[in-house]
């Protein structure tokens, strides 16, 4: 509770400004209001019982209402992280008004989709974070700042690339190619992942995720993979702050895999009889060349201020950072404006929210390499000699004419251009009026606008061979991407007695526009210009695909309802249905039904609990709900389509050639999650310990799936978009948190949370159209060896058992079926099933302390029960590669030469458990300096140590279900970070 | 008042804003591209985009598909595995015959023919809707009845439909000799309608000569496919196409042809129209591109040759090699010894598949030595698929086999004129069956002509003797998946 000076302090002074308009006037009715340790609360809204007049506690906490004839007055005063306290105050008095914390954390307030509940009135399964619980540190994406803090919230980051967002599963992967990325709501607005970029990490106020179908069926056909949504700060009615936050951090590489020196592949060359003009005498440490020190700033200054009936709050946000590859970089600038403003007896209410951002991005370059091994620039250090040179003699880049596709990396690194560059603005415009007795009716209207420019240079000076083969490519790409969306809602509130009724009922209409455009050229006389003057390549290379232009549409429009009901606040119910019609969806299935119910039983609320001290809090809940996802289907995916096939030779002349590029599917719609959950929230010894347990058992059903069909019947090509397949995915849930030490001065709090995770493929194949389509044993990711399996897990490895090696030293494995041969196809009884790409198991430990103006947090989190196909250990670990590419260290006692299987020799387990932040912070109050309110300085180190038996540079691979799940062929490198954090307050 | 214009202003918010249909900006409907006459003749020129396709589709100039099956499980050609941890094995175990039915090679071929007739049925219903000429369709009809004989050449009983309204994961296979049956009569019904025009617009399409070479190969094969011979039928097919006026292409030295002689115009950029009877035009990174050439040079030899770095993949077996006369100007194709580029190389290859041959074991092939323009991906030689060597080589056979070897004489001797040999006056089936090796080396007849001569289980360089089932490749896996009434070819597992 400590935390709380930081405000109190920091507004206390800039709020007397505001505070002289109310002193000019003949008070009578006045307080003060204070905190438990009797300090002034300034901030505190003070609002007089039975009408609409409020005022705001000044600097010193103080308060009055100017007299109106009456002899007393009922005041209510609210503070966040104090329960609600009310008063008489008589005129002429005036009272001292203590607040007392709220020790139940249950009492919050939660945003739940298209409303807000009282975290004990919930029924569903939420997780609710405060900007003060999430991770600290130097932090570019606000996924970050979640990761290991919500039970079934599974955040994972690939290495460390700057730009590149960390992905998250909720509740694991409920869809093969539905998408399994959660809806994103920011105030409001929703979107993709992306929208979340475009959120300050420092101005967020708070963060609920939605996790079972019964909280997330009011969003119908894009609830299904789970709903995150993020409220910004917003500035307290008459307060007025001005506040400046800073982190800076110094960016380390965390781990780095053992590849052979110069004298070492020297060494081993000689050995393996590799021919001497391979070695080109050099010492070159590639990976070092390549990387560096990285450094991210964070800075942020955000005000604000206003009167009762108006405020606002406004922000500049500036991230910048530079990556531990060379010339890797990333800058984000956000300004954002929230303007409130009451109008017709504070009846109406409008919130007008502009944000607009700039992104930009240096990447590091991929896809580079020789076809053999196409991978990041980093993976390509791993292939170079380290006899190799840096520079030939004649100063050029070096190149070994007799090693295929040669690449050199530093070259790479110095000449290619890999620049991204996204302008995002939104709008939006909230009207919120009170009609009648409980009765609101609101209008929400957003406008989205997402425009991304990118260039792309690849000289002939890079080394790469494509790059040499057209003497230079350039290429630009411009996306635009236009979000509309607009919601007419009407809401009722009202207590009958013990009954307690909320209802919303809402239209909303969403419209997506996508449009783009690509201009590639080749064949450049020099590299001055690179991609800003494509004009100058030349015109007689361009070859078919090297113009592209594209524009699409999508449209959601949906009716949604909910109502919640609860009787003596023991009993509650929520019920919600939503009905979804979408363009993307095929003519037989426009229109989808989304219902869901949810129960809960507050037992603590029980005559037979109230009194107990063990008891303190006790919620029973469970819920039903189905809920769609459709982010897999695109515009115009249900139509049968042609497209340009490449050109033909035809009539004696070279023409464009067209094929049918998509079949027709009217059947096609969303997928369908049908979840059911149950859990319990408790705590105990006055909420000492408190917790919930949770289990869910969900089945999506019409799976997205891109199908491989028969060139027949209504097929025109060898794929479909269909709804056939069904998954199924049970887990459970455990989160606790015990209050060890709470006490005025000092706190410690160890919480922590784990969840269990199950997936399985109960069907795959099926009827599409009249046609029976046998699909099973489809690949997906794990090198090749990951398959999707009816009655298996997603992603489950099916891989050669390795043996040994034979007299060649090449690279043996089992014959499960004794046959004398080994089949390497999807379905070959010589492959045995190896475990699963996808973890089992997630669970994460984050105590805090505070001593005074002291505080401390740190974050463990680990998962575990997969596997990864370390495919960088294959690649770099066959002697007989020797000759062209360095290799780990690990090979030479490997001895393995060569091999023709992708065993299970390189598999290996992926379970690993981080100490992701380590924090540590000191809030000086500073009340003698003229201009200062309050300082915190803070110090946080991320990615301290890592605890896994994976032999990889980081186990943090892939998890995402998509085709590069489990397996590891080269990341960019995990940074060590630590940083040093300022915050200031003025006065 | 404000309320009910508040309601009124949702409701018709609310009714104006549910229309969900689709609205289409940057596609074609596939309804309205076809229902033109200008769509239908885009459906018969994507039946040759098909039939030319690209990486793992196609029936050569590219890899992995219907050329390299048909020619890696030959004798005149392979691509052993490295001991630099080059070339996966696919190649080595297709000509050890080691191939398994999940071989990438395979279900590609099985894949890339289907789909081809796909097309062509999809062409022949909408020409004939669209009313279009009979050459037109009868046209598309040959394609289609000449992806079926490539079909049944490799794989024996396979699925049959001309109709794409056709249930095809449940048809079963269709006999060998009921398909030839098809072929034969679907390609006598229509050859005649063909354009006779050679060359221009009719450069790399079916013309008639083309439609009459395909039929004189099926029948060929008829005795491979049905167990009776049609030697007369097939004579008297290549007789239809000599008679459309092809010659021999000069074998003269000429310092500005590939490989110093005239002979390898034939293998060329665009191939000359007096010998070519089908080619497949290909133009590096325009349409597809043809990877003969540069898959088999070693890196430094191919820039020096070339300026582009070879893979250093296929080589040409010794044994095979060995056969061909000092004098022959087809030997002009080999790479052996000390070469441009300062590399040698030798004409052993002591491992195909561990530990590998070393980088510069092995002869190479430059027939199609690279033209136009060369890169990672090729260059732009045009591919023979039929030319009048051939019919002239099978004219020789044909006679023998009808028992009339004088008669035979000239036809075979023309080509071995050309190549700078010697005549033979009463040649016998092994005599023309050597000189189809050397004359068509690296161009995908080879494992045919072996079936046909009795000589493919015979065991020859590194290769033992072969079961017979062997003559028949293994139906795909994947087909396999797809359709459960498929059987497996025997002696191969599902």
């Amino acid at each position: 509770m400590k935390k709380v000076y930081l405000f109190k302090y920091g507004l206390t002074v800039l709020f007397l400004i505001c505070a002289i308009s109310v002193f000019a006037q003949t008070s009578v009715f006045k307080g003060k209001v204070v905190d438990e340790t009797n300090q002034p609360l300034p901030g505190a809204t003070v609002k007089i019982k039975g009408s609409t007049q409020a005022t705001v506690t000044d600097g010193q906490g103080k308060f009055s209402f100017p007299a109106n004839g009456q002899s007393a007055i009922v005041v209510q005063v609210n503070f966040i992280g104090y329960d609600l306290s009310e008063r008489t105050i008589t005129a002429g008095e005036s009272p001292s008004i203590q607040l007392v914390p709220n020790q139940k954390s249950l009492s919050e307030v939660v945003v739940v989709g298209y409303g807000t509940a009282k975290k004990t009135d919930l029924t569903g399964s939420v997780s609710n974070l405060l900007g003060k619980d999430l991770n600290p540190g130097p932090v570019t994406n606000p996924l970050q700042q979640l990761a290991g803090k919500a039970a079934g919230v599974n955040v994972t980051q690939v290495g460390s690339e700057p730009g590149v967002p960390p992905s998250v599963r909720i509740r694991g992967i409920t869809s093969l190619q539905g998408g399994n990325d959660p809806l994103v709501v920011v105030d409001g607005i929703q979107g993709n992942m992306d929208l979340l970029n475009q959120v300050p990490p420092n101005e967020i106020a708070s963060v609920d995720v939605l996790k079972d179908a019964s909280a997330t069926a009011i969003y119908g056909s894009r609830g299904a993979p789970g709903v995150i949504i993020v409220t910004t700060k917003r500035n307290s009615a008459g307060k007025t702050t001005v506040e400046y936050t800073e982190n800076t951090s110094l960016d380390v590489i965390a781990n780095k895999l053992k590849i052979m020196s110069a004298s070492q592949w020297s060494a081993q060359a000689a050995a393996q009889g590799v021919d001497i003009s391979a070695n080109h005498g050099s010492n070159t440490n590639w990976f070092n060349l390549l990387t560096q020190n990285g450094v991210t700033q964070n800075h942020s200054l955000a005000f604000g201020g206003g009167s009762n009936d108006f405020n606002y709050r406004a922000s500049i946000s500036a991230i910048d950072q530079t990556g531990i590859v060379i010339k890797s970089k990333y800058k984000k600038y956000i300004g954002r404006i929230v303007a409130t403003q009451k109008a017709i007896d504070n009846r109406l209410t409008l919130t007008m929210n502009l944000n607009s951002g700039i992104e930009q991005t240096t990447y590091s370059p991929t896809g580079i390499g020789s076809v053999a091994f196409q991978s990041n620039l980093i993976s390509q250090a791993y292939v170079a000699r380290p006899t190799d040179p840096v520079y030939d003699v004649d100063g050029s880049y070096y190149r070994d004419p007799n090693v295929f596709q040669y690449t050199n990396p530093y070259a790479v690194s110095q000449t290619v251009k890999n620049d991204d560059n996204f302008n995002n603005l939104f709008g939006s415009l909230k009207a919120d009026l009170d009609v009648y007795k409980g009765i609101t009716v609101g209008w929400f209207g957003s406008w989205r606008k997402r425009d991304e420019d990118s260039g792309f240079y690849l000289p002939a000076l890079s080394t790469v061979q494509t790059a040499i083969d057209n003497n230079g490519i350039g290429n630009i790409w411009n996306r635009h991407t236009d979000e509309k969306l607009m919601d007419i809602s009407i809401s009722y509130k009202h207590d009958f007695g013990k009954n307690h009724v909320d209802a919303t009922g809402v239209y909303e209409w969403q419209a997506q526009t996508y449009n783009g455009a690509f201009t590639q050229g080749r064949g450049f006389v020099n590299d001055i210009a690179s991609y800003n003057a494509l004009q100058l390549g030349d015109v007689s290379k361009v070859v078919q695909g090297d113009i592209q232009s594209y524009k699409n549409d999508r449209r959601l429009v949906s009716f949604l309802g909910r109502v919640n009901y609860s009787y003596d606040n023991k009993y509650l119910l929520t019920a919600s249905f939503r009905r979804d019609g979408s363009t993307v969806f095929g003519v037989n299935n426009k229109w989808g039904n989304f219902p869901s119910a949810s129960l809960a039983w507050r037992l603590d609320q029980e005559d037979f609990l109230k009194g107990s001290t063990t008891i303190s809090t006790l919620k029973l809940r469970g819920g039903y709900g189905v809920t769609g996802n459709q982010q897999g289907i695109g515009p115009q995916n249900s139509i049968a389509l042609v497209g340009q096939a490449g050109t033909v030779f035809f009539g004696g002349t070279t023409i464009p050639n067209y094929a049918v590029t998509q079949n027709s599917n009217p059947n096609l719609k969303w997928e369908t999650k049908k979840e059911t959950s149950l859990g319990l929230d408790f705590g105990l010894f006055g909420d000492k310990l408190t917790g919930t347990i949770e289990a869910y058992s969900a089945n999506t059903d019409n799976l997205l799936f891109n199908y491989t069909v028969p060139l027949e019947g209504p097929f025109l090509t060898t794929n479909i978009l269909a709804n056939v397949g069904s998954l199924q995915g049970r887990g459970l849930e455990l989160s606790l948190a015990y209050r060890v030490i709470q006490t005025n001065k000092m706190s410690l709090t160890l919480a922590g949370n784990g969840s269990l995770m199950q997936s399985k493929v109960t069907k795959l194949g099926g009827n599409i159209d009249g046609y029976d389509i046998p699909t099973n044993y489809v690949g997906l990711g794990g090198g090749g060896n990951g398959y999707l399996v009816v009655g298996k897990p997603i992603g489950t490895f099916l891989i050669l058992h390795h043996l040994g090696k034979d007299a060649n030293n090449a690279e043996t494995v089992v014959d499960e079926d004794k046959n004398g041969q080994i089949d390497q196809g999807s379905q070959s009884k010589d492959r045995i099933d190896a475990g699963q790409e996808l973890p089992k198991y997630t669970y994460a430990f984050t105590p805090t302390f505070t001593f005074g103006n002291f505080d401390a947090s740190m974050v463990w989190r680990g998962q575990g029960g997969n596997k990864i196909y370390n495919g960088v250990q294959q690649k770099f670990s066959l002697l007989e590669n020797l000759g062209k590419s360095n290799l780990l260290q690990s090979a030479v006692p490997l001895g393995i030469a060569s091999s023709q299987y992708s065993s299970d020799l390189w598999l290996q387990s992926g379970s690993f458990l981080r100490f992701e932040n380590l924090s540590f912070g000191y809030r000086i109050n500073v009340p003698s300096v003229k201009f200062i309110s309050s300082l915190r300085i803070s110090l946080t180190a991320q990615n301290l140590a890592i605890i896994t038996k994976y032999k990889g540079i980081d186990p943090e691979v892939d998890v995402s279900g998509d085709g590069g799940s489990g397996q590891d062929y080269g990341v960019y490198p995990r940074t060590r970070t630590f940083s040093a954090g300022l915050n200031v307050v003025l006065k | 008042m404000k309320k009910i214009l508040f309601g009124i202003l949702i409701i018709g918010l609310a009714a104006s804003c549910t229309k969900v249909n689709e609205n289409v900006y940057d596609k074609y409907g596939a309804n309205q591209f076809y229902s033109t006459p200008a769509g239908a003749n885009d459906a018969l020129a994507n039946v040759y985009a098909k039939i030319t396709g690209s990486w793992g589709s196609n029936y050569a100039g590219r890899d992995n598909c219907w050329y390299d099956l048909n020619s890696f499980s030959a004798d005149d050609q392979v691509i052993p595995h490295r001991n630099t941890g080059d070339w996966q094995l696919d190649f080595a175990q297709l000509y050890t015959r080691t191939e398994l039915p999940s071989l990438g090679i395979i279900n590609n071929t099985w894949n890339w023919a289907y789909s081809t007739i796909y097309s062509a049925n999809q062409a022949i219903q909408l020409l004939t809707d669209a009313k279009a000429s009979a050459d037109k369709i009868a046209e598309a009809k040959v394609m289609r009845a000449w992806v079926y004989y490539l079909l049944i050449d490799d794989f024996g009983d396979v699925p049959f439909y001309t109709n794409n309204n056709t249930d095809v994961s449940k048809i079963p296979q269709k006999k060998r000799a009921d398909i030839y049956a098809f072929i034969v009569s679907e390609l006598t019904a229509n050859v005649d309608l063909l354009s006779e025009t050679r060359g221009g617009a009719y450069y790399g399409r079916f013309n008639k000569w083309a439609g009459y070479m395909v039929l004189a190969k099926v029948y060929l094969n008829a005795q491979v496919y049905t167990g009776t011979a049609h030697w007369a039928e097939a004579l008297a097919a290549t007789n239809k196409v000599a008679s459309g006026g092809f010659a021999l292409h000069s074998g003269a030295n000429n310092t500005s042809s590939p490989n110093g002689n005239q002979y390898f115009e034939l293998f060329g950029d665009v191939l000359p129209n007096d010998e070519t009877i089908l080619a497949i035009y290909l133009t590096e990174n325009v349409i597809s591109g043809n990877i003969y050439g540069i898959r088999g040079l070693d890196g430094p030899n191919g820039t020096a040759l070339i300026g582009y770095n070879g893979w250093n993949g296929t080589v040409i077996p010794e044994t095979f090699y060995n056969k061909f006369d000092a004098s022959d100007i087809r030997r002009k194709q080999f790479l052996v010894g000390p070469q441009k580029g300062g590399i040698t190389y030798s004409p052993t290859v002591s491992s195909l598949i561990s530990p590998g041959a070393a980088p510069d074991e092995g002869i190479r092939d430059v027939k199609f030595f690279p033209a136009g323009i060369t890169d990672g991906s090729g260059s732009s030689n045009d591919f023979p698929v039929y030319r009048y060597a051939d019919v002239l080589l099978m004219q020789a056979e044909l006679n023998i086999r009808l028992g009339n070897a004088a008669a035979a004489a000239p036809f075979l001797n023309q080509v071995r004129e050309r190549a700078g040999l010697g005549d033979i006056a009463l040649p016998t089936l092994d005599n023309v069956y050597d000189e189809r090796g050397f004359e068509l080396i690296y161009e995908g007849h080879r494992r045919q002509d072996m079936i046909r001569f009795g000589k493919y289980l015979l065991p020859h360089d590194v290769v033992p003797a072969s079961p017979e089932y062997m003559l028949l490749y293994p139906l795909p896996t994947s087909a396999l998946n797809a359709n459960t009434t498929l059987k497996q070819n025997p002696g191969y597992p599902n």
